[in-house]
C-alpha cells in the first residue's frame, strides 16, 4: 500500500544544506526534523520547522555582520 | 519577495477599460481622438491613419496581407489595441467573415481635426488682463516644489514644515493603496508606497492620476468627464493663462486639486482668476516610454560603495535613506554608503534589487552619466546578490510517496504527476516521489483508480 507523508521539500545550495544537517544534529533526539536527505542539495523535512529554520538562518547570517557605529 | 508590483500603466490602458458607452461619449472631443492617436503603438496609427477615409468596412484577411508573414504577431497586437480602444468596430456579414470598420464618431472627428487643426475651448488670456506671467522657470520650480511637498508627506506626515493645504480626504485618496494607516498609530507606507518613491516622476503622475480618477466615481464625480478634462489640459500651451470662468464645475474642483499637486498654477487678477498648466500637465498625454525626463541627475555611486548625492532637496534625503546609510549631510552634498544592513533594511520593506539599481542608474549624476556603466558593475552585482542571499533556501510544501507495490505503478504515478507539472523529486531506486501538496488528492484518486 502506497504511503504518503506530507512535508516540506528543501532545495538549497551545499553550505546551507550542511547547515541545516548541522542543525538538525543539534536538536534532541524527539526534535529532530529531517525525514530524509535525497542528495546533497535537497531534503525532505517535517512541515512545522519551516520559520524554524529560516530565522536560524537569519540569525547565522546576522553572526557575520558587522554594522559602523554611527 | 515582493509579492505586488506597483504597475505604472498608461493612462491609455485605463480609457481602454472603460465601457463602451462610456468611450464613444469620450470620443466626442477631438482632442481625446488626437491623444489617443498619439497614444498607439506605430503599427496601429498607420491602420488607423489609413483606414480615416475609408467607409467601408475592410475584410480582416485583407488587413492581414497589409504585413509581411514574419510581423503577423505585432499585426495582432495593432488590431487588438485598435478594437480594445473602440477605434475600429468589428462587423460580421452573412457569410460570418469578419472585417473591421472604424468608429464613425472618431472617424469623423479625427477628419475635422486635419482639416481645422482643432481648437481649444478657451483661449489663452490676453497679456493686458494677467498682470505678469511666471516664467518657464518659476513654473518649474513650483511644480517640482509641489509635487515635492506631496511625496514628502507621503514619507513623513509628522515633519513636513509647511502647512499644507492639502484637503485631507483628497490626501486619503492618493495616497489609498500607498499608506496603510492603523488606528491610534501613524500612517505607514505600504511595500507599494516603498517602490512608489523609487520610480520616476512620471510614473508616479500617472499612479497618483489613476487613483485620482478611479475614486471620482466615490466623490461623485463623472470619472469619463474627468479623464476629457485631463486630456484636454495636456494640449494646452505650457505657460500660458487660461481663464477659470470657461471651466465647470467640476473642472474647477478638479483644477483645484490639480494645483495641490502642483500640475498647474493658479493665480488671481483684479478681476479673473486663472490657471496656469505646467510641464507636468503637458507631459499628461505622453506614453512612458516616449518621457525623456530632462531632470537633471544628482547621485555619484563609487566602486567602494560610497554614494555622493548633489542635492539640497530633503526628498532626496529621504529617499536615500529608505536603501542607503545617509552619513553626512552637507549644504549642497548628501554623503552616504551603500551597507549590507541598509540594503537589508530596504529588502525587508518590500523594495526590490532592481528598483534600487534602476533609480541609481535614472537619477546618475550628468558628470558619471555618460560613463558606462553609470552604476559601477560591482556595486549592482552585489546589491543584487544580497538580495539572492536572503532566500537561499527554497521551501515547497509537498507530499512524499513511498511503498509502491510494483516498479510499473511507479512509473505510472511519476508520469502523470510530471505531465500535470507537480513532481518535485523522483527516487527510482528507492521507488520514492515527492508532488506538490495541492496535487495531494488528484494523486490519491490516480492511486485508487490503479488498484
Amino acid at each position: 500500500m502506497v504511503n504518503a507523508i506530507k512535508g516540506l521539500f528543501i532545495s538549497c545550495d551545499v553550505p546551507m544544506a550542511q547547515f541545516i544537517v548541522n542543525l538538525n544534529a543539534s536538536m534532541p533526539a524527539s526534535d529532530k526534523f529531517i525525514l530524509h536527505m535525497l542528495d546533497p542539495t535537497h531534503m525532505f523535512v517535517q512541515p512545522h520547522v519551516a520559520d524554524m529554520i529560516r530565522s536560524k538562518i537569519s540569525e547565522f547570517r546576522d553572526q557575520n555582520s558587522y554594522e559602523k557605529p554611527s | 519577495m515582493p509579492q505586488v508590483m506597483v504597475v505604472a500603466r498608461n493612462f491609455m490602458d485605463m480609457v481602454a477599460a472603460l465601457p463602451a458607452a462610456k468611450l464613444d461619449m469620450l470620443y466626442d472631443s477631438a482632442f481625446i481622438c488626437e491623444a489617443v492617436l498619439r497614444s498607439l503603438p506605430p503599427l496601429a496609427k498607420k491602420y488607423a491613419l489609413q483606414m480615416l477615409y475609408v467607409s467601408a468596412p475592410v475584410a480582416a484577411a485583407a488587413m492581414e496581407e497589409w504585413v509581411l508573414d514574419e510581423y503577423a504577431a505585432k499585426h495582432r497586437v495593432a488590431i487588438d489595441r485598435l478594437l480594445q480602444l473602440r477605434v475600429f468596430v468589428e462587423v460580421r456579414d452573412r457569410r460570418k467573415e469578419v472585417s473591421y470598420k472604424m468608429n464613425q464618431k472618431f472617424q469623423g472627428n479625427m477628419q475635422k481635426y486635419l482639416v481645422d487643426g482643432g481648437s481649444l475651448p478657451r483661449e489663452p488670456i490676453p497679456s493686458s488682463v494677467t498682470a505678469r506671467l511666471p516664467t518657464l522657470a518659476e513654473l518649474e520650480s513650483f511644480a517640482l516644489e509641489q509635487w515635492e511637498c506631496f511625496l514628502l508627506q507621503l514619507i513623513n506626515s509628522s515633519q513636513v514644515e509647511r502647512g499644507t493645504s492639502f484637503s485631507s480626504s483628497m490626501m486619503r485618496t492618493f495616497q489609498r493603496g500607498l499608506l496603510s494607516s492603523r488606528d491610534g498609530e501613524a500612517p505607514r507606507l505600504t511595500e507599494n508606497g516603498f517602490q512608489f518613491l523609487l520610480m520616476e516622476t512620471n510614473a508616479q503622475l500617472w499612479y497618483i492620476m489613476r487613483e485620482y480618477i478611479s475614486s471620482a466615481e466615490e466623490r461623485g464625480v463623472d470619472p469619463t468627464e474627468l479623464i476629457s478634462f485631463l486630456l484636454e489640459l495636456s494640449f494646452h500651451t505650457l505657460g500660458e493663462a487660461y481663464s477659470l470662468n470657461t471651466l465647470t464645475d467640476v473642472q474647477r474642483n478638479a483644477i483645484r486639486d490639480l494645483a495641490e499637486l502642483g500640475l498647474v498654477k493658479l493665480q488671481q487678477g483684479r478681476k479673473d482668476s486663472w490657471f496656469i498648466p505646467t510641464k507636468l500637465a503637458t507631459n499628461l498625454s505622453a506614453s512612458l516610454s516616449d518621457s525623456s525626463s530632462n531632470k537633471e541627475g544628482f547621485v555619484v555611486v563609487e566602486t567602494n560603495f560610497r554614494m555622493y548625492a548633489y542635492s539640497t532637496s530633503r526628498l532626496h534625503c529621504e529617499i536615500l535613506r529608505l536603501f542607503s546609510r545617509v552619513e553626512y549631510q552637507l549644504p549642497n552634498l548628501i554623503v552616504g554608503s551603500i551597507t549590507k544592513e541598509s540594503l537589508y533594511g530596504a529588502f525587508e520593506n518590500g523594495i526590490t534589487a532592481e528598483q534600487i539599481i534602476s533609480f541609481l542608474q535614472q537619477n546618475a549624476h550628468p558628470r558619471v552619466a555618460d560613463k558606462i556603466p553609470a552604476v559601477p558593475e560591482n556595486v549592482t552585482d552585489q546589491i543584487r546578490l544580497w538580495e539572492t542571499d536572503r532566500n537561499r533556501v527554497d521551501m515547497i510544501l509537498s507530499h512524499l510517496y513511498e511503498d509502491f507495490p510494483s516498479k510499473d505503478m511507479f512509473d505510472q504515478c511519476c508520469d502523470y504527476a510530471r505531465d500535470h507539472g507537480c513532481l518535485l523529486w523522483e527516487d527510482a531506486k528507492k521507488m520514492r516521489l515527492i508532488v506538490r501538496v495541492e496535487f495531494h488528492s488528484e494523486m490519491r484518486e490516480f492511486l485508487r483508480r490503479l488498484r
